[in-house]
């Protein structure tokens, strides 16, 4: 520890000093890429533990399989699969030729450590339906599956299952994705500053990009080095002034200026979550389902896509994305704006409005706590939250937390109302919010429910095959929506910004997201 | 009885004409004249802000300087000149109640020690020493960090960070008066601590004191400022300087006036503070009296 | 002498070192909720918190479990960070150079401007001049810092492209934040430097040399500068809690990784193992600083100076 942190002061101030020397330094080889704000703050590249993971994880670790933007699923450091009948086992042929950065190889072996490592992790649901891992040869794995699992192509295209080195991964413990990180991506990890910056470079022997890149070969750009901006409006600063090459993650609110702009221009991808305000069912005046519905008719989801966002994105009605099929609900129960009825349903529950615009009931006023986390957006979002609210009676004070701790003051229980966003285009999404064994976080809303237990059960353990799993979904998502635990807001879209003038991008861009299969063709601008 | 009586009725006399002589040379007019304003503002907010300071109007947001909307719309189309109005009645009251307890704290502690002396003196004294030197914003992020954030937290936050300053030139006076003569003699004809300190030591060392805590209240204005602009004093749609500032640095690019009017606003009243409170010593004459604070 | 002094100061160096880390000790004590809880992550498992009650003696008395961490504290074992689960020693390494840099950087030019400021302005006897030198006093300060720093970032980066918007690569990212923490110490420093040079100038050695035949130049870089440092050098020590606080929130506002921002992030994450490393080397620099200020106003003290030992 003592040497470690000293050699650290050492290699801070070498790092300070050399800046100094190289500042106008190669800069045609190395592209500066910002997070999103929703990306902030990842605390480990490490897919099997941790729980929040940034678009450079993609570039340093690959993935059995990759899933495009159309659905479809296509073939990485897997081959080929095939799945039983009975959904019981799946067979993965494995490529050939792959090297981890350390040099060991990538064979069945590494494939059986990595499944197994996911036991006691948060993200140990990734893998809870493999029951064991065989190894056929050195190519060949197969799962034996406790019970089938349509989803499990998805899970293995998610970031979360990228495959680490088992050498190191054994060797590091805790200290994987934080000192060092060994993946078979495209990049190694160079360094990386928590919080602050993460350098990759080039890994010169990876040949094995998937077809979703045009370049399958080792990356054009020798650097790439990942800032993390917190604040919105400085990253595109930034952006403007030549100070970053590449911004993920574009607030609306610059979107016209950007366009407007010669040399930047936009992507716009389709959205990949939503932003809602989970409504905490355990705390009074909440737990009387009437005034949960007249929240949820209490947010005009139109005129904030229009105002809020300039008209970029849409509204949500539910809690699933558009594009999902469980999104397909009946209509009756998506969620629409309604303050008339809000009213009547307040009035009836009896709270009535008061003299000075907050409701009433037994001298109690309708004031509630509304918290949010401390990025640009959801500060501003949550504002105009607090005046809807206000139109039907409804006292909202707002409270907000540093991104980092909010997850950990949801588990406190001591919020009523909040503002949030999630980011993941699957219906087990439901499953990861509302099931009853996640109380307080991810389970914001605190909801308990034995029927809500069983269909959510049904849904996740029961299907046998794709077409079954979407029906019982779209079930527990109507159960869901029926309780009213949340009120949905806004369907953000995608939008990337770069300097066309220093970099080009695939078009079009594969894959549901821009990242390691889009970095792997980005270029120096000529 | 009647010695003491007059004592103040003198002091009374002359404080008022020394403080009438601060606003008789020209930049104590201006400086002071701008101070009044800004508290009768402060006051009569209601009636003189043109727009409900928390009325949102989205589709007008970020409007520029114009009309109606002299100072422009922020990004929720609130206006920005209702809110720096507003904005003062926060910012001032804050400061001036925070300010207004670290003085009473500060005094008496001051007092206590300077008076009594040997180790109490010493043991407050190193306490103090501590907290003056250590950057005021550091004190207040800590406690607001404890407390949690709002304007409750925010007005003691600003206490205890001015606290030192008021315990060490309350001491500094109460130990230099403690050696003049008609306190000597007040000892000897009996009289308990309380008494001499409350009737005879006291109404001397006021007069430095409060200027300071003039000064102060500018200070505690871009400490609150501050503050604010960290998210941690008060919070939406509450308007205070800070925190407009704050939320206006994501719109820097888009409508920097969200961001200029109340960092105007914070500047010139510190100005005019501490302009006035320059005038305000020249006129009591007690610049010798503040040296060592 | 000086000497003399300088030992009794740091006699009562202890005394405060000690009060000050009690206090920061204390602040888990002070905050809601169980001390234990306050270092942990919410959810963590029976061993790790036995671990740590082991590790820092929190089932025995406070006086223990200061001496323990004190102890701690001194052999560099800062703990661990809560939130970003690394070693805290490791961050503050990661950080100090940047906030060493920044420090040295807006001390060095302070102090340079600063008294190129106050001598022309004690020198030249230009009313225009004066009346300028005084409002920018004025107002280096009373303005706000982190307006300053916005108003620059939106002149000088977003309007004319001259320097990069946040981030601390290269020296051009070191500009702007060092203005903005130089704008006030530029005004103390030319204050006390003009100060210092219109005292000095009424002197009767000067007449002296004069009359010798030096030029004004000569006189005024070897002969009167020198007695304007000593005052410069304390009121930039004494007011080093200034400097630091400035730091603070520059770091913020411009995105640059460093001690203040550190803290900052700390405070708001509740991460409080950070918050009391952070603290405790703050706390530090100012006593260090404090130090150095008082013997160095002591020096300047006649009366100290002559007294024989």
């Amino acid at each position: 520890m003592h040497y470690s942190s000293k050699s650290k002061l050492l290699s801070g101030s070498a790092i300070v000093a050399g800046a100094f020397l190289f500042s106008a330094a190669a800069m045609a080889q190395d592209v500066t890429v910002a997070f999103s704000a929703s990306e902030l703050g990842a605390t480990a590249y490490n897919p099997v533990a941790a729980s929040k993971l940034n678009t450079a994880t993609s570039l340093i670790f690959d993935r059995l399989v990759e899933q495009d933007a159309d659905q479809s699923f296509h073939p990485h450091l897997a081959t080929s699969w095939e799945e039983t009948p009975d959904g019981m086992a799946w067979t993965f042929s494995l490529l050939d030729g792959v090297t981890f950065h350390d040099d060991t190889p990538f064979n069945a072996a590494a494939v059986q450590f990595w499944i197994a490592s996911y036991e006691g992790t948060e993200n140990e649901y990734l893998v809870e339906a493999i029951g064991s891992v065989d190894v056929i040869d050195d190519l060949t794995v197969r799962f034996n599956m406790d019970r089938p699992e349509p989803n499990l192509l998805y899970n293995l295209a998610s970031a979360f299952m990228g495959i680490p080195s088992p050498t190191a991964y054994a060797a590091l413990g805790d200290d994987f994705g934080v000192t060092a990180a060994v993946g078979t991506g495209p990049y190694r990890l160079e360094s990386f500053e928590i919080g602050l910056q993460t350098v990759l470079t080039r890994n010169d022997d990876h040949t094995w990009g998937s077809d979703l890149s045009e370049n399958t070969g080792p990356g054009h750009i020798e650097t790439f080095t990942f800032r993390e901006i917190p604040d919105q409006s400085t990253a595109f600063l930034e952006l403007r002034t030549g100070g970053i090459e590449l911004l993920l993650g574009v607030p609306t609110d610059f979107l016209q200026i950007l366009q407007a702009e010669q040399n930047i221009e936009i992507i716009q991808m389709p959205g990949t979550g939503i932003s809602y305000m989970p409504i905490n069912v355990t705390a009074a005046p909440f737990d009387d389902i009437r005034v949960r519905q007249a929240t949820g008719m209490a947010i005009d989801q139109d005129g904030i896509v229009a105002a809020v966002y300039n008209g970029v994105g849409a509204p949500a009605r539910n809690f699933l994305i558009s594009s999902l099929p469980e999104a397909n609900v009946d209509p009756d129960l998506n969620v629409t704006y309604n303050p008339t009825r809000a009213g009547e349903l307040l009035d009836e529950a009896g709270w009535m409005m008061g003299g000075d615009g907050v409701r009433v009931r037994d001298g109690e006023r309708l004031s509630v706590d509304l918290f949010t986390e401390n990025s640009t957006e959801f500060t501003r979002l949550t504002q105009v939250v607090q005046a809807q609210l206000g139109e039907i009676g409804m006292e909202a004070t707002i409270t907000v937390f540093d991104s980092s701790t909010i997850r950990d003051e949801y588990r406190r229980n001591a919020h009523q109302l909040a503002v949030r966003g999630y980011d993941w285009n699957n219906s087990d999404i439901l499953d990861w919010f509302f099931s009853g064994n996640r109380l307080g976080y991810p389970n914001v809303s605190m909801w308990e429910d034995a029927e809500g237990q069983r269909l959510n059960d049904i849904a996740m353990t029961e299907s046998a095959t794709a077409a079954e799993r979407i029906a019982n979904f779209t079930t527990y998502h109507e159960y869901v929506l029926s309780q009213h635990l949340f009120v949905p807001i806004y369907q953000p879209t995608q939008n990337i910004a770069f300097n066309s003038d220093a970099i080009t991008v695939p078009d079009p861009v594969r894959g549901s997201r821009f990242r390691g299969q889009s970095f792997l063709d980005i270029q120096v601008a000529e | 009885m009647k010695t003491s009586s007059m004592t103040a009725r003198t002091l009374d006399a002359f404080a008022r004409m020394s403080i009438g002589r601060a606003f008789a040379s020209g930049i104590g007019m201006v400086a002071g004249g701008f101070l009044v304003l800004l508290v009768l503002v402060a006051i009569f907010a209601p009636w003189i802000a043109p727009f409900d300071y928390a009325a949102q109007n989205l589709m007008n947001a970020n409007a520029p300087p114009g009309w109606p909307h002299l100072l422009g719309t922020d990004e929720f189309g609130r206006d920005v000149l209702s809110r720096v109005i507003f904005g003062a009645r926060t910012s001032l009251s804050v400061s001036a109640t925070a300010i207004a307890i670290s003085m009473a704290a500060g005094m008496t502690l001051g007092a206590a020690a300077g008076y009594f002396g040997g180790f109490f003196e010493r043991a407050v004294m190193t306490v103090v020493d501590l907290t003056w030197s250590f950057p005021d914003i550091l004190i207040a992020l800590i406690f607001v960090a404890i407390i949690g954030p709002g304007l409750t937290s925010t007005t003691f936050a600003i206490a205890i960070a001015y606290l030192a300053q008021f315990t060490r030139l309350t001491r500094a006076q109460i130990v230099r008066l403690k050696r003049e003569t008609f306190i000597e003699a007040t000892i000897n004809l009996g009289a308990k601590p309380s008494h001499i300190l409350l009737r005879h030591l006291m109404p001397n060392a006021i007069a430095p004191v409060i200027v300071v805590g003039m000064l102060a209240i500018g200070d505690g204005i871009v400490l609150e400022a501050t503050l604010g602009f960290f998210g941690l004093g008060a919070q939406p749609p509450t308007p205070s300087w800070g925190a407009m500032m704050s939320s206006g640095t994501a719109q820097l690019f888009l409508s920097p006036w969200v961001i200029i009017f109340p960092g105007v606003a914070v500047a010139v009243t510190v100005i005019a503070v501490n302009l006035f409170g320059d005038e305000l010593i020249r006129a009591l004459d007690i610049r010798d009296r503040l040296r060592g604070s | 002498m000086i000497l003399r002094y300088t030992a009794q100061r740091l006699l009562m160096l202890i005394p405060v070192s000690f009060s000050t880390s009690v206090v920061i000790f204390m602040i888990v004590y002070l905050l809601p909720g169980d001390p234990i809880d306050n270092l942990l992550r919410v959810g963590s498992s029976p061993e790790d918190r036995a671990e740590l009650v082991a590790q820092y003696g929190l089932d025995r008395s406070l006086v223990v479990q200061y001496f323990v961490w004190i102890g701690n504290m001194f052999q560099g074992e800062f703990g661990q960070a809560i939130v970003l689960r690394r070693p805290v020693a490791d961050l503050i390494a990661q950080n100090l150079p940047y906030s060493l840099t920044l420090g040295g950087l807006a001390f060095l030019f302070s102090s340079t401007v600063g008294m190129a400021l106050g001598t022309l302005s004690a020198m030249v006897r230009n009313p225009v001049l004066d009346r300028f030198v005084r409002g920018f006093i004025l107002l280096g300060s009373t303005v706000p810092g982190f307006w300053l720093a916005l108003l620059l970032i939106l002149f000088f980066s977003v309007n004319l492209g001259w320097f990069p918007v946040s981030g601390a690569r290269g020296w051009e990212s070191l500009v702007l934040p060092v203005l903005t923490i130089g704008f006030g110490g530029v005004a103390l420093v030319a204050r006390v430097t003009r100060v210092a040079l219109l005292d000095v100038q009424r002197e009767d050695f000067v007449t002296l040399l004069h009359a010798k035949g030096l030029s004004s130049g000569a006189i005024l870089f070897r002969h009167l500068m020198p007695h304007a440092l000593l005052p410069v050098v304390t009121i930039l020590a004494l007011r080093i809690g200034w400097i630091l606080g400035g730091a603070v929130t520059v770091e913020f506002v411009f995105g640059r990784p460093g001690l203040g921002s550190l803290l900052i992030r700390a405070l708001g994450q509740r991460d409080y193992p950070v918050v009391q490393a952070c603290l405790l080397m703050l706390a530090l620099a100012v006593m260090l600083g404090t130090l150095i200020g008082d013997v160095a106003q002591a020096a300047m003290d006649p009366r100290i100076r002559e007294k024989k030992s």
